[in-house]
């Protein structure tokens, strides 16, 4: 089909909802204005683990425009979780006050609904609970008694380790640790639900409709077909909008307590506490090389934490199955069941964790081996998934750390740490390798051709979100490509659960499989009409032109696209290279990122503007694991102590500097059709080892517990054989 | 928030006469209506004294300058007289916070800043400070960010104003307007106090007292200054320990110093010791290192925040020679 | 109609700004094509040419008038907001921060709610022309003074030159801290104009008008807008090409044919 050069894939054009971002007129969760709406908000217990005594609302019912409080004592009988440790999922009910059970710190306990935010907000303050408390486990340490291997896929191995260990000539024995991670997207987790006649809509950020649905209809015990969520802007969601959490349900069973509609905005507060997070790692890393380079043993062993009653497990260890060539590997993994909220997925869940552990590991060895962390990685290159058994679709790491060297200026790098000096400050670079799985998963579209005039109208219809990954411009891009119109006549509407089904956003499959339902969609439509007229399908022709042979002013077609045979054949991956510079004060463990360059091989890239964005969101949100973000568990009482943004760090404007991103031409059409990969997560994953080796590379000190702070750096001693 | 009645006082008459013992002045708020929402300031009555008239920034009879409480702490870091005769406060001002939280903060407010320890704003956690008598959690619990000098049993808590740090490197003097009509005047280094056993106190104001003017003595370290304020991230945090450092070089030689570190005790901890100990000798590594080891030889750390000791020398040692080897 | 009127009528936000006026007639949507197309915006009608205020939903209605009930009021407040260029009186709860007030009873919602505690700048409005936080900011305090949102900053129908250049360099990408972002960028211009210095400046007694900020500065003066989704380069970026009248250049590339060989090769 025709591509309008302008505005088709591949082309760098504006966010098509661009305009409204900017003028403040686009709408989130919260804001739609609905008429007899009232307010809600959650009540946390203030204790890790017990039982509720009494819980005494008659102060917080008295106020001026409380409604209901919701208690246990109150609350409609839903659907709980089964009796044993329950899988996380992303269709898991979301039960709240079922029972008089505390299992974590600042779990839900109460819900007020009042006429007014303050009032709502205030009476949450009166309410009086008395507890029978026991004591929490929220000590990894306390409690490694407790470890269990969360399912067959957990543990993998290869040849024999110990063996391989034996054979290496430089050998590295380490443990790495990562701390507990908020999401933190910008916007809150909020909701307006409207409960009506057993049926309920909601604006609702969630990143997966299809998913929501199912959670938040199996909860009330009521069709699927008679929950709609409507979102048509989410602000970020980066993994902790994938789930149902509670204040859906809360919202929920308010608006049907009281019949109006309520709106539940979570607190900055209850972020923390009640919608997610990454769960700290420990990860031990075992690995041997031979003089040349060749690596003959790697393992990698990693124990963290789930909640008492759900489990969540994220495979850190996978990227030690596939990244790099060796005869022998282990891998495990090993949760510990503690008193603290359910783990949940925060961007490139594992892999920004796993590959931080890996990529040090791997500057480590390269530094015993007194070998170019660079050429190090490419002797271990291989294009098979030996973790799978399968060859990759398309593996160009050695391009991206070759050109990302070129452009990065690597040849000055000094060996030698603590060599490169300027004042007060030590320079370091430091080097990563990226790979992160490019999943692409079953989608439907629906177009619907309008003509007008000589021109061509196409409205595209999926449930698909857009979170800031820029959904509306690619899909729009993609129908304009096939289609052979220009953007501007494309309207895309999405965020709706009544439109065609889609895997919604997350796990980096949304622009490959939206794009991908939408071609087919369009696809669909041109056969079709086609078709009726007898034109063969190879014939070039205006989609205008069949509408006007067709006599028609309006067309509609679906389609579905999905894997392919081949796809399930190959492992299918985004590969990137990290380059950073960092500046380190040596005294004070200050340090700055100078500048980044990232070199990203993820497939056709649909619009490098937005893709870009995608890649230095990835980059800040890794530079952030270094810096300063850490949720602390206090040692005593369970709870959080790191409870608002001015506790967790994120990374601000001057904490970043200019990242240079190279786009690698790829074409890997046994990803999909269209060659497109997921490129959301590909920019987190190692940046924190490229950060921490320069660091090394800066100081000769080796951080391998982040985050990297000043008072760590401070205290940190040279590494043995730094001089 | 608990509901409270607002008053905008016209005059600072009206301010002192509406004021009740649960009455709270509110100026630009950034503190204040935080802790509110945290439930943790519950005052049933706002009086607003932004818009009292002390918003100058005028010349005083000691040769120095005067510096009106209700003037927002942007407006005073960027005022000339004060970029030219106290650089040192516009750095450490500037230090602070952000453009919008620097836009709304007055100076008065700015010297009312409550703690930043978690124990404080979390109303499920122990604090002596917010509720006498439920105990300390941080001192047995998380203190990182905690005080390493000058604490008590009680309270462990740090002061968390960088303008603070460097008003007592530069010696100043607070006025305030009391509820009968009278004034006095407090020397900054005794405004704030210690908390021994009254952690909830943090300064020596009594109830209703308003501050007006903070009188400036005449500039001394106009041309060798450095405000370091260390830190988690490169902006918008507070400090882990921050140093304001002053000195006056006459022929090589320091005439005065001025040296107080911030995020270290209840109160902006000045080193009066040490700044004696500078006056009369040559700005050079070997005796700012002297002042360094001397400042931090009565720090007595907790376990989660020993760093603070070395990190303070280092950051003394490095603002004194910022300060001294800036171009006059 | 005066603007009191149409304020009342909430006419402004039915009808077509000049902004999206002019999208429609570049894609030459007119007359009865338009309507239609307006016609059949469903709930989450999200398409280039129309606000989502044009959102019809049966969920949704245009306005929300409660509650201006006195009566559940305590320590009601009464308070005239003058926020761009209208004013509108409000009975008000004594505790309504402005963010709460624009969002929740002027249906302004450009203004974000980030963290409700002064930690992220998400709600950054301009109060007397200068940055403020409206989460920290109580209503009450504001009779009298003159409040400038992310919707006030078109003028005669066309984005203020920071919201093209923020459109332009992608400086966003959920969107949800871009009006706070865009906002401190306006006011920056100024501050810059006057002279303003930051904790990087290099020497503060060189007091001077008309800074041309560099990088440097950008980052740390705009360091009170946290955004998560990372977009700091872009809104650098966007932000240096308005106060410098630059054209700044995209930093990503694509790898050409020739170092891919050379990569793939040595």
């Amino acid at each position: 089909m025709k591509s309008i050069k302008a505005s088709g894939i591949g082309n760098p054009i504006d966010r098509i909802e661009g305009h409204l971002k900017v003028a403040g007129k686009a709408k989130y969760a919260s804001e739609f204005p609905v008429e007899n709406m009232v307010y809600a908000q959650g009540v946390n217990s203030t204790i890790a683990k017990g039982k509720i005594t009494s819980i005494d609302t008659s102060e917080a019912e008295k106020q001026n425009g409380v409604l209901a409080v919701i208690t246990y004592k109150n609350a409609e009988k839903l659907k709980n979780y089964p009796k044993d440790m329950t899988n996380f999922s992303l269709t898991t009910v979301a039960p709240v006050f079922q029972d008089r059970q505390v299992h974590y710190y600042g779990q839900y306990i109460a819900c007020v609904v009042a006429e007014t935010f303050e009032q709502a907000q205030y009476a949450c303050r009166l309410i009086k609970v008395t507890y029978e408390e026991e004591t929490p486990d929220i000590h990894l340490d306390k409690n490694r008694g407790k470890a269990y291997k969360p399912g067959e896929s957990a543990d993998f191995s290869r040849g024999d380790m110990d063996a391989g260990m034996r054979e290496a000539d430089v050998t590295l024995e380490q443990t790495y640790t990562t701390p507990i991670e908020h999401q933190q997207p910008m916007e809150l987790h909020a909701a307006i639900v409207n409960w009506n006649d057993g049926k309920v809509k909601m604006y609702a950020n969630q990143q997966i409709l299809n998913q929501a649905t199912t959670s938040i209809s199996e909860t009330f015990g009521i069709p699927k077909e008679d929950v709609q969520i409507i979102t048509p802007y989410i602000g970020g969601g980066f993994g902790s909008k994938l789930n149902v959490y509670k204040h859906i349900t809360m919202a929920t069973m308010a608006s049907k307590m009281i019949g109006r509609p309520v709106q539940i905005t979570v607190t900055r507060h209850q972020m923390f506490t009640n919608t997610g997070m990454r769960q700290f790692d420990e990860q031990e890393m075992r690995l041997g090389a031979k003089k040349d380079g060749s690596l003959t043993a790697l393992a990698h062993h990693t124990t963290s934490h789930t909640a008492k009653n759900l489990q969540y497990f994220e495979a850190c260890g996978n990227v030690s199955k596939m990244l790099y060539k060796t005869p022998n590997n282990a891998v495990t993994h090993r949760l510990i069941p503690l008193n603290i909220q359910c783990p949940s997925s925060m961007r490139a869940p594992g892999e920004a964790t796993g590959s931080f552990a890996l990529e040090s590991a791997m500057d480590e060895l390269a530094w015993k081996l007194k070998m170019d962390p660079i050429d190090f990685r490419i002797k271990n290159d291989t294009q098979v998934d030996m973790g799978a058994d399968k060859p990759f679709s398309s593996r160009l790491l050695i391009e991206c750390l070759r050109i990302g060297a070129d452009k990065f200026g690597w040849e000055n790098r000094k060996m030698q740490p603590g060599t490169n000096k300027k004042g007060n400050w030590l320079i370091g670079y430091g080097v990563s390798a990226a790979s992160r799985r490019a999943p692409y998963m079953k989608t439907s579209a629906k177009v619907v051709l309008e003509l007008n005039e000589a021109a061509v109208n196409a409205n595209i219809k999926m449930d698909a979100t857009d979170i800031g990954t820029g959904t509306y411009t690619i899909v729009a891009q993609t129908v304009s490509e096939y289609l052979g119109i220009p953007v501007e006549n494309v309207k895309v509407e999405i965020g709706d659960s009544e439109f065609p089904v889609t895997p919604g956003s997350g796990g980096s499959w949304g622009a490959a499989s939206y794009c991908n339902g939408a071609r087919k969609a369009c696809e669909n439509a041109i056969a079709k009409l086609k078709k009726k007229q007898n034109i063969t399908e190879s014939e070039e022709i205006e989609v205008a032109e069949l509408l006007q042979q067709n006599n028609l002013t309006t067309f509609e077609a679906e389609g579905t696209a999905e894997p392919s045979e081949e796809y399930k054949k190959h492992s299918v991956f985004s590969f990137g290279a990290n380059f950073t510079e960092v500046w380190v004060d040596k005294d004070t463990g200050m340090y700055r990122i100078k500048r980044m360059v990232n070199v990203g091989s993820a497939g056709k890239i649909l619009n490098p503007k937005t893709a870009y964005g995608q890649i230095i969101g990835g980059l800040t949100m890794g530079a952030g694991m270094v810096i300063a973000e850490r949720t602390q568990v206090e040692p005593n009482y369970g709870n959080f102590i790191t409870r608002t943004l001015a506790d967790y760090h994120v990374p601000v404007n001057l904490d970043m500097a200019n990242i240079d991103v190279v786009f690698l031409p790829e074409d890997d059409k046994i990803a999909n059709e269209m060659g497109v990969k997921g490129i959301g997560e590909l920019g987190i994953t190692s940046v924190a080892a490229s950060i921490a080796n320069a660091i090394f590379n800066a100081t000769g000190k080796r951080m391998r517990d982040l985050p990297i702070t000043p008072e760590k750096l401070i205290e940190a001693g040279l590494e043995p054989g730094v001089a | 928030m608990r509901p409270f009645s607002y008053t905008n006082a016209k005059n600072k008459e009206q301010a002192l006469q509406t004021f009740t013992k649960t009455s709270h002045y509110l100026g630009g708020g950034t503190n204040l209506v935080d802790l509110m929402k945290e439930d943790v300031e519950r005052p049933d009555q706002l009086i607003e004294v932004a818009n009292l008239e002390y918003k100058n920034i005028t010349k005083n009879n000691e040769g120095g300058y005067t510096l009106g409480g209700m003037l927002s702490n942007s407006e005073t870091a960027n005022h000339p007289d004060i970029r030219k005769n106290y650089p040192l406060l516009s750095m450490a001002m500037l230090s602070a916070a952000t453009a919008q939280i620097r836009n709304m903060a007055t100076n008065a407010g700015n010297l009312l800043q409550r703690t930043r320890c978690p124990y404080f704003f979390e109303t499920s956690m122990p604090c002596n400070k917010r509720e006498p008598g439920s105990g300390c959690g941080a001192k047995d619990g998380m203190n990182a960010l905690h005080a390493i000098f000058g604490y008590s049993d009680k309270c462990i808590a740090t002061h968390p104003s960088d303008m603070c740090v460097a008003l007592a490197a530069m010696n100043a003097k607070v006025e305030v307007q009391k509820t009968d009509g009278s004034s006095r005047t407090i020397d900054f280094t005794d405004f704030h106090r210690l908390p021994g056993n009254q952690p909830e106190k943090d300064n020596t104001l009594e109830p209703g007292e308003l501050i007006t003017v903070i009188h400036l003595d005449e500039p001394k370290f106009s041309d060798h200054y450095y405000y370091l304020k260390i830190r988690e991230r490169s902006s918008y945090a507070f400090a882990l320990v921050s140093v304001a450092a002053g000195l006056q070089i006459k022929r090589g030689v320091i005439t005065k110093a001025g040296l107080a570190m911030g995020g270290v005790a209840h109160k902006p901890w000045k080193f009066t010791k040490v700044e004696k100990y500078l006056e009369g000798k040559k700005p050079n590594k070997v005796n700012f290192k002297a002042a360094a080891e001397m400042a931090m030889q009565d720090a007595k750390p907790f376990e989660g925040n020993k760093y603070k000791v070395e990190m303070g020398k280092k950051a003394i040692v490095r603002a004194l020679t910022q300060a001294f080897e800036r171009e006059a | 109609m005066d603007e009191m009127e149409k304020w009342k009528n909430g006419s402004d936000t039915d009808q077509l700004s000049k902004d999206e006026e002019k999208i429609f007639d570049e894609i030459g949507l007119n007359g009865t094509s338009r309507r239609k197309f307006l016609k059949q915006m469903s709930a989450a009608s999200l398409s280039i040419w129309a606000s989502s205020y044009l959102t019809s939903d049966l969920l949704a209605s245009p306005a929300r008038t409660l509650p201006d009930n006195p009566e559940i009021l305590l320590n009601e407040v009464r308070v005239n907001l003058r926020v761009n260029d209208m004013v509108k009186q409000l009975a008000l709860d004594s505790r309504t921060s402005l963010l709460d007030a624009l969002r929740e009873r002027l249906q302004l919602t450009g203004t974000k709610k980030g963290c409700d505690h002064g930690q992220c700048g998400a709600c950054t409005v301009m109060v007397d022309g200068k940055r403020k936080l409206s989460c920290l900011t109580l209503a009450a305090t504001c009779e009298d003074k003159e409040i400038t949102t992310i919707e006030g900053l078109a003028e005669n129908g066309n984005l203020h030159p920071m919201q093209e250049a923020f459109l332009k360099h992608d400086g966003f990408q959920c969107g949800y801290c871009t009006p706070g972002q865009i906002c401190s960028s306006v006011a920056l211009l100024e501050e810059a104009k006057n002279g303003e210095a930051s904790y990087v400046t290099e020497d503060f007694k060189d007091v001077k008008t008309d800074l041309k900020l560099s990088e440097e500065e950008i980052r740390e003066r705009m360091s009170g807008n946290i955004c998560r989704c990372g977009a700091y380069n872009n809104i650098v970026q966007a932000f240096k090409e308005v106060h410098s009248g630059d054209d700044e250049m995209p930093t990503w590339e694509f790898a050409t044919a020739k170092q891919m060989e050379k990569a793939k090769n040595s």
